[in-house]
């Protein structure tokens, strides 16, 4: 395997901006009619009623509040990567920090979504906005909903700003190596960025700075979004774990999808040998390690259960163990927690197809982890004479459906516009040594 | 300010506008120019009447917000329902603003329905009338359901101008069997009404006076009079019956008999009051038959042929036969089968031989039902109109074609080409549609009459809102079709004035208008009715010799009264096909009841549609198994399956009356609405039961709690020291309820008032009225069956029934609405504030400030919270309904119980101007208002004079769910049972 | 003496530059800046640099999230002192949420800010005197002297193995 040098880093990711072929503009046009598909759901649904969903009394939340939280976790990977190991020094996350960033932001603006969505009048969202009308009437900050509020605007605004300023010097790079319309474009967006030592000086520092914001603040984040059900009194949401357990399964989440993201970009852009299969090795070990952590989240929660002798808590259990939604609670522990371990094994951990595969079950099982805990607790609640069960409709498969299309739709215009690892990043490891591949 | 000046301005007012705006506004503004003197808009006015949903007639007062009725509620003068009213009545409402309601006559002509003018058709009728009367005798005959003297009156007599007989009374329900029995047994062919209030042992076999029977408010009253707690005492009640019904499931014990069983039951008690020496007093010749005819009636002979318990049996005669003034009922308004007289002969003889003065059977106050025909002249009505031998038929306000069996042959004879059927109807329903011409007349609420609903009263009825439709008064047209120029009056009202005084010794104006401002005249002297001495043997005898026959062992279809549609008439009024069935927790559809046991042996499944084929017709319907009918019965409320009927009522539900015979019985001409020799096989279909109820128990939660009377009365009852579910603590919704043992946060304070609501599960029956009351007072949407599929009913107060997981036949009831709790979980999780506490302690909803996030909902353990999924439909007329005070709520927002917070504003209004505070019972909700049996008791809890104050130092107070600590404002007393 | 002929030695390795710009301090040449693809260390270390400071930047913008979280939540919550689920008006605890958020809010916005002001960015004046070269693999040392020194800087340069880049002379205004 040949030594990368900076010529060689500099070569691989600018061929990934050359002018896309044909095929790809129809992909990423099938993606947007994808997301339109969506958008006409949507549409019916502010125009009849929230009804058209299959959201009913128990059961008001739904697969839209299931996409938020799935969404919101998918988002927290990123900033982890970039964040916390780059605090750790940890080189491996090099080559697919950028990555990750990108889909950060993405899965936050479609999670940002899905409240919008949920809303039975959300021509009145600007309720929630802490906003000096004429009414003088304000949002409940004691409500779960409006920390969400904060949390999720902040983060979608850091970690915009954080994947901007990382990307400063790439674009300048990109600038340097362009022509016509690109070279003015990227002229303009790469603020004039020249590289001097005195640039250097304040611009590491201030990354610093922006990885040590994040890192809390994608903790808090998650436990936010926990606290949305955790604040709860409902059997199955009132749980103190709920913050821990949520961090842990976004990162989980996030790592698959990250995974799922790769292993294609990787082979379409060669990135083979950038994105080297070490590096996805690392993501792996970490996934078995989340993984063992909602395992145990699991196991906790049935033990608090039936620690407690409360009989509402006990059947709450019970129930998600054997009742309707079994099945969901069943994916949930096979695809999050037993599937990842099959990464213990180097073979498997070393081999694309197989990450694929977990990486894309893992994404599966977190789904039906949001499902079994957001429905099932008011499924089967505090009143058995109010018990009741949820199935989405089609109009919510259609939203869930046109979301996805977005959020690729969306990575896949990235890919091909910007520098998709990061070239900076990328000389710093070399220089450093680091990427001395798996030797 | 006074009026005048008021109005100065105000037009003063107008004018500028005017002037202001552009000439051409699209919106007007009209004023009244000079308003009837009782209408202030914005103000309601009150017109006291007479509740025609049902024979039972109960009072009631119709509120009139501009010109329209927007609520009923009792007239609490009068003596049947003392100001209460049942769900059928609340939904009086949706019989005049319906939107399937007929507005222009209608004719046919070859087959097709052709609109004609009111004019044209009582024309039409007239000529019609006159030429056929010209005929011969009878050629002109008419059917009515149950009405006043009056009215009954002037059909009598324009009948006769018409040379023909009387008309028929029909009812489905019309107690032939009862009517013979009292005949034979008291020589009083009537129904006497009952003083079950004085009752300390009360038996009934089957009498669903919770229900339909008689006159359900007024039973239901006196029954929890009879049998709610008093002090430490609690009276006896047995319900002896195949299917446990309403009724039933509020009984102390029900023994559940094999079906037609319980003449044996009546007998065999009968030999044991003979035997304990009852009744000395009585003729030996009647003791002596009694003795000979009841000595087969050995208790071993009971249990085997009635398959009740032995023990059962036994204490239920120890207590009869203890009882200081034991009182037993007959069977169901629907009879029990073909040993109905039997039932109730035995039934009279046994009261008889308890209390040989009959202290509370009333003969002298009669309900007016007893007017009705046997059901076997009916039938000799429709032979002979299929006979030939009337042209002419005119039909008020019956649906004998939706209610008699096929048998009857009452489709066909309305159908004959030479007979002219005339339906004096506001719906197309299915006797309508068989006829020729339909002429809608003024509903009871929009007519001058009067209803009698007992021998000691006459209840008068008088137009309560502006008209609908040009539809004239029934009494008018029969003034002019039958007496024409004869007539004594010109006009109907004046006719009944004139009836009414002469009747009621009224002389003059000002007692005319007391009468109508109280409703009617409640003191009437009645004439003694004539008891004979004691019973002729020769009489009993046909009926009572014959030994008991062996049980029957294949399948047994019951048809049951319903308390929704009682016979069917109210299928199409939606608030009562929408407020779920109180047992099955069924809403728009009719299962088909069958015990587990049945379901088994058939091999049948909930929800699972069967074929029930009898040898008179055949019906389909989803089952649901239930352990509150016995094995072997299949049983069906009536009421549903109508074919036409409007938009509610149609294709909804199967009609279990087409499966039953048309035979009678020779004596007292009753029929059978039971039915065997039955054929049922699958059908290969399911349908998903519109239930609102997830479970049937409630998994030893402290929801609806009971208490044993012997606990109560040693004062055995738990602890309540702890944190647990079982002992925790009542935690009053006020400081006093705060402990910071429990509470992390400091009790807050209320400015002047509480609201509280105390609810007394020992006497709710759960009819289910407060529901329906609630509907028409909060402007509640009704969602229809697919809604209710998806689990999306708006009810805010619902009834939920939990069964007793250890005997699952013993069922209490629970009224569930907001609890106004103190700490609600749902405020704080809501965003916007929409949701908060009000200084008087009410959980606001506001319901422009909703968003829709719906997070308190989801976090209300009480889940009584209820979204607007969609923009809700009030087909019009139904929106003229709607209460002016109350907002209608659009797609979007969450709505809940608001404990009618428009009556507290208005309390508020009342007492500011009165320069004082809210006086206990100023502030009365819906719900309250309209409970027949007073379960429901509001106030302010900070009052510590207040009743609720008062009621929640009761032993039997909890909170639903309180160890949640969410100090409910709605507090519990637990049911009383007890042991037999 | 002016300095108005600026000159840019093109180098590959890192060890080169370090060497450089130190003889550059020493020599009569003023060091103007060095332009490098990544901010490597050891040039940076040998150009002994300050500490930053964006960091105060930071430190106040958090300070100020920190306060106007808390503000708000209490301000809203005060205008109508809606009791909600029997909690006080003014809840500490759950308002220390909305209090973190908003700092870590802030402190990024003073990051940026710090960043930006730092940096004086945007800017195209950072353009004058570049080599698009130093964003890719090499770096870049500019200096500048009089004109009469120009030839002895060139050859400065290139005994030090750097290409040379020169810039045409433009005038100051």
């Amino acid at each position: 395997m040949s030594r990368l040098t900076y010529a060689k880093i500099d070569q691989t990711i600018l061929d990934t901006l050359t002018p896309p072929p044909r095929h790809y503009w129809w992909i990423v046009g099938l993606l947007f009619m994808g997301a339109m598909v969506g958008a006409a759901c949507w549409t019916y649904q502010i125009f009849v009623g929230i009804g058209v969903g299959g959201q009913n009394n128990p059961v008001a939340w739904g697969t839209y509040l299931i996409n938020f939280v799935f969404w919101v976790g998918i988002a927290h990977s990123g900033t982890l990567i970039s964040a916390i190991l780059h605090l750790f020094r940890a080189g491996w996350r090099n080559p697919i920090a950028r990555a990750a960033e990108t889909m950060t932001v993405f899965a936050v603006c479609i999670a940002g979504l899905f409240p919008f969505i949920h809303l039975g009048r959300v021509w009145q969202v600007y309720y929630m906005l802490p906003i000096p009308t004429q009414r003088l009437l304000w949002p409940n900050f004691l409500s779960p909903l409006m920390f969400d509020v904060i949390a999720i605007s902040t983060y979608l605004t850091v970690s915009s700003l954080f994947w901007y300023t990382g990307m400063l010097p790439d674009l300048a790079a990109i600038r340097d190596r362009t022509t016509g319309t690109r070279h003015k474009i990227f002229a303009v967006i790469s603020l004039g960025w020249s590289g001097a030592h005195e640039q250097w000086r304040h611009y590491t520092r201030g990354y610093l700075f922006f990885a040590a914001l994040a890192t809390p603040l994608v903790i808090s984040v998650h436990s936010v979004v926990s606290w949305d059900f955790a604040l709860g009194i409902v059997p199955g949401w009132h749980t103190t774990i709920f913050a821990p357990y949520f961090v842990a399964g976004a990162i989980h989440s996030g790592l698959a999808m990250v995974l799922t993201l790769m292993i294609p970009l990787r082979k379409l852009f060669h990135y083979e040998d950038i994105i080297t299969i070490n590096v996805l090795q690392n993501v792996a070990k970490t996934i078995v390690f989340t993984g063992l952590i909602v395992g145990l989240a699991y196991a906790t929660e049935f033990f608090i259960a039936w620690y407690s002798h409360n009989a509402v808590e006990m059947e709450q259990f019970r129930w998600r163990l054997f009742g309707d939604y079994r099945w969901g609670f069943y994916f949930m522990v096979l695809c999050n927690t037993m599937a990842p371990l099959l990464f213990l094994f180097k073979k498997i951990r070393t081999s694309i197809v197989p990450l694929l595969i977990i990486s894309l079950v893992v994404n599966f099982g977190m789904w039906w982890e949001r499902f079994v805990i957001i429905v099932g607790g008011v499924a089967h609640g505090f009143a058995p004479h109010a018990w009741g069960l949820y199935a989405p409709s089609l109009i919510e498969y259609g939203i869930m459906f046109g979301t996805f299309c977005l959020f690729f739709f969306l990575f896949m215009l990235f890919a091909k516009h910007l520098p998709s690892v990061s070239m900076t990043e990328m000389k710093e490891t070399v220089e450093k040594g680091i990427a001395d591949h798996d030797a | 300010m006074k009026r005048r000046t008021f109005l100065k301005v105000a037009a003063m007012g107008s004018l500028s506008f005017v002037s202001a705006c552009s000439p051409d506004s699209e919106k007007k503004l009209f004023s009244l120019v000079t308003a009837p003197e009782d209408m202030v808009t914005g103000s309601a006015t009150w017109y006291a009447s007479t509740c025609r949903e049902c024979p039972a007639g109960c009072g009631v007062l119709a509120k009139n917000r501009e010109g329209r009725i927007v609520k009923l509620e009792g007239n609490p003068l009068h003596p049947v329902n003392q100001g209460r009213l049942c769900m059928r009545g609340q939904a009086a409402l949706q019989g005049i603003y319906n939107p399937d309601r007929l507005k222009t006559p209608l004719i046919k002509d070859n087959g097709q329905w052709r609109p004609i003018s009111f004019e044209a058709a009582i024309t039409l009728l007239k000529a019609k009338a006159v030429t056929t009367a010209r005929k011969g005798p009878d050629r002109v005959r008419m059917m009515t359901e149950t009405v006043g003297a009056s009215l009954m009156g002037l059909f009598t007599d324009s009948l006769q101008s018409l040379n023909s007989q009387p008309p028929v009374v029909f009812e489905t329900f019309a107690y032939e069997s009862l009517k013979t029995a009292n005949a034979m047994v008291f020589g009083v062919e009537g129904l006497a009404s009952y003083h079950m209030d004085r009752a300390d042992v009360l038996v009934s076999f089957g009498a669903d006076f919770l229900e339909t029977w008689l006159s359900p408010v007024e039973y239901a009253r006196k029954f929890k009079s009879m049998h709610a707690i008093q002090g430490n005492r609690k009276n006896r009640f047995y319900y002896i019956s195949p299917c446990q019904a309403l009724t039933g499931a509020n009984a102390d014990h029900w023994l559940a008999c094999k079906p037609d069983s319980e003449n044996v039951i009546v007998l065999g008690l009968v030999k044991e009051a003979l035997d304990k020496g009852k009744g000395p007093d009585l003729p030996a010749t009647l003791r002596e038959f009694l003795k000979a005819t009841t000595a087969s009636y050995s208790r071993e002979i009971v249990i085997d042929r009635s398959g009740i318990a032995l023990q059962t049996y036994n204490r239920l005669i120890d207590n009869l036969m203890g009882a200081r003034s034991p009182l037993v009922l007959g069977t169901a308004s629907v009879g029990s089968g073909k040993n109905d007289l039997k039932t109730h002969l035995a039934v009279n003889l046994l009261n008889l031989l308890l209390d040989p003065e009959l202290r509370l059977l009333d003969f002298n106050d009669r309900h007016r039902v007893e007017t009705a025909a046997k059901r076997s002249d009916i039938y000799r009505f429709f032979d002979s109109l299929n006979a030939g031998e009337t042209d002419m038929l005119l039909l008020n306000n019956v649906n004998p074609v939706f209610n008699l069996p096929a048998g009857s042959r009452a489709k066909e004879a309305l159908e004959k080409k030479n007979l002219f059927v005339v339906c004096f109807s506001n719906f197309m329903d299915e006797t309508a549609a068989a006829a020729d011409l339909i002429l809608p007349v003024k509903l009871p609420l929009e007519s001058w009459d009067e209803y009698g609903a007992k021998s000691s009263l006459v209840s008068t009825l008088q137009p309560a809102m502006g008209r609908l439709s040009e539809a004239p008064h029934l009494g008018d047209i029969m003034l002019k079709t039958g007496l024409g120029n004869k007539a004594p009056a010109g006009n109907y009202k004046d006719y009944l004035i004139a009836s009414i005084s002469a009747n009621s010794g009224i002389s003059d104006e000002v007692q005319w208008m007391q009468m109508l401002q109280q409703g009617g005249q409640f003191d009437r002297e009645v004439a003694q009715a004539t008891r004979a001495k004691m019973p002729r043997v020769v009489d009993l005898a046909d009926t009572l010799i014959p030994p008991p026959t062996p049980p029957k062992t294949d399948l047994t279809f019951m048809a049951l009264p319903s308390i929704r549609f009682f016979d069917g008439r109210g299928a199409n009024k939606p608030w009562l096909a929408e407020i779920p069935d109180p047992l099955t927790r069924i809403a728009w559809q009719s299962p088909v009841l069958m015990h587990p046991a049945t379901a088994a042996a058939q091999g049948f499944a909930q929800e699972e549609v069967v074929a029930i084929q009898s040898g008179f017709g055949s019906i389909e319907a989803p089952v649901y198994v239930t352990p509150l009918v016995v094995p072997g019965v299949l049983a069906m409320s009536i009421g549903q399956g109508h074919r036409f009927y409007g938009r509610y009522a149609a294709k909804t539900g199967s009609n279990p009356l087409q499966l039953l015979s048309a035979n009678t019985n020779s004596l007292s001409g009753s029929t059978n609405f039971c039915i065997t020799a039955l054929t049922v096989k699958k059908t290969g279909q399911t349908q998903k039961l519109a239930s609102t109820s997830g479970s049937r128990t409630q998994h030893g939660r402290t929801l609806a709690l009971s208490v044993s009377l012997a606990d109560l009365q040693q004062n055995r009852l738990p602890p309540r020291d702890g944190l647990t579910m079982g002992n925790f603590p009542l935690t009053l919704p006020l400081p006093e309820g705060y402990d910071p043992q429990r509470d992390v946060f400091p009790p807050h304070d209320h400015d002047t008032y509480r609201w509280g609501m105390v609810v007394d599960l020992d006497k709710c029956i759960g009819c289910g009225a407060c529901s329906a009351a609630c509907y028409a007072e909060n402007n509640i949407g009704v969602v229809g069956e697919a809604r209710i599929l998806e689990g999306r009913e708006m009810n805010w107060i619902s009834i939920e029934r939990y069964h007793d997981p250890e005997a699952m036949e013993k069922i209490s009831f629970l009224p569930m609405m907001c609890q106004h709790c103190d700490n609600a979980p749902c405020e704080s999780v809501c965003p916007v504030y929409a949701p908060h506490h009000s200084k008087e302690g009410l959980n606001n909803q506001i319901y422009n400030r909703c968003i829709g996030t719906r997070y308190c909902v989801q976090n209300c353990p009480y889940k009584v919270r209820r979204f607007n999924w969609f923009t809700w439909e009030w087909p019009e007329p139904m929106n003229l309904q709607l209460n002016p005070d109350v907002t209608v709520r659009s797609k979007g927002v969450m709505e809940k119980c608001s404990f009618c917070i428009q009556r507290i504003k208005a309390a508020h209004n009342l007492a500011k101007n009165e320069k004082r505070l809210i006086q206990d019972g100023d502030v009365i909700p819906a719900c309250v208002q309209t409970c027949p049996t007073g379960a429901l008791v509001f106030g302010s809890l900070m009052d510590k004079q207040s009743r609720v104050r008062k009621l929640v130092d009761d032993p039997r107070a909890y909170q639903a769910l309180g160890y949640v600590n969410t100090k409910p404002a709605v507090i519990y007393l637990k049911k009383v049972v007890q042991e037999i | 003496m002016t300095h108005e002929r600026h000159i840019m030695g093109i180098f590959q390795d890192e060890d080169q530059v370090v060497t450089t710009v130190q003889d550059l301090k020493a020599s009569p040449y003023r060091f103007e800046r060095v332009n490098m693809p990544i901010p490597s260390h050891k040039i940076m270390n040998a150009l002994n640099l300050k500490k930053s400071r964006v960091g105060w930047f930071t430190l106040c913008g958090g300070i100020i999230g920190f306060l106007s979280g808390f503000a708000l939540a209490i301000f809203t919550a005060t205008r109508w002192d809606l009791i909600v689920s029997g909690k006080p008006i003014v809840a500490i605890i759950p308002f220390v949420v909305v209090g973190f958020e908003a700092t870590i809010l802030f402190a990024v916005f003073g990051n940026v800010i710090g960043l930006l002001t730092q940096t004086r960015l945007p800017s195209s004046s950072w353009l004058t005197h570049y080599d698009p070269r130093c964003s890719g693999e090499h770096f870049g040392v500019l200096a500048s002297c009089a004109l009469e020194q120009l030839e002895e800087l060139k050859d400065f340069f290139r005994e030090r193995g750097a290409e040379l880049k020169e810039f045409n002379y433009r005038p100051k205004p």
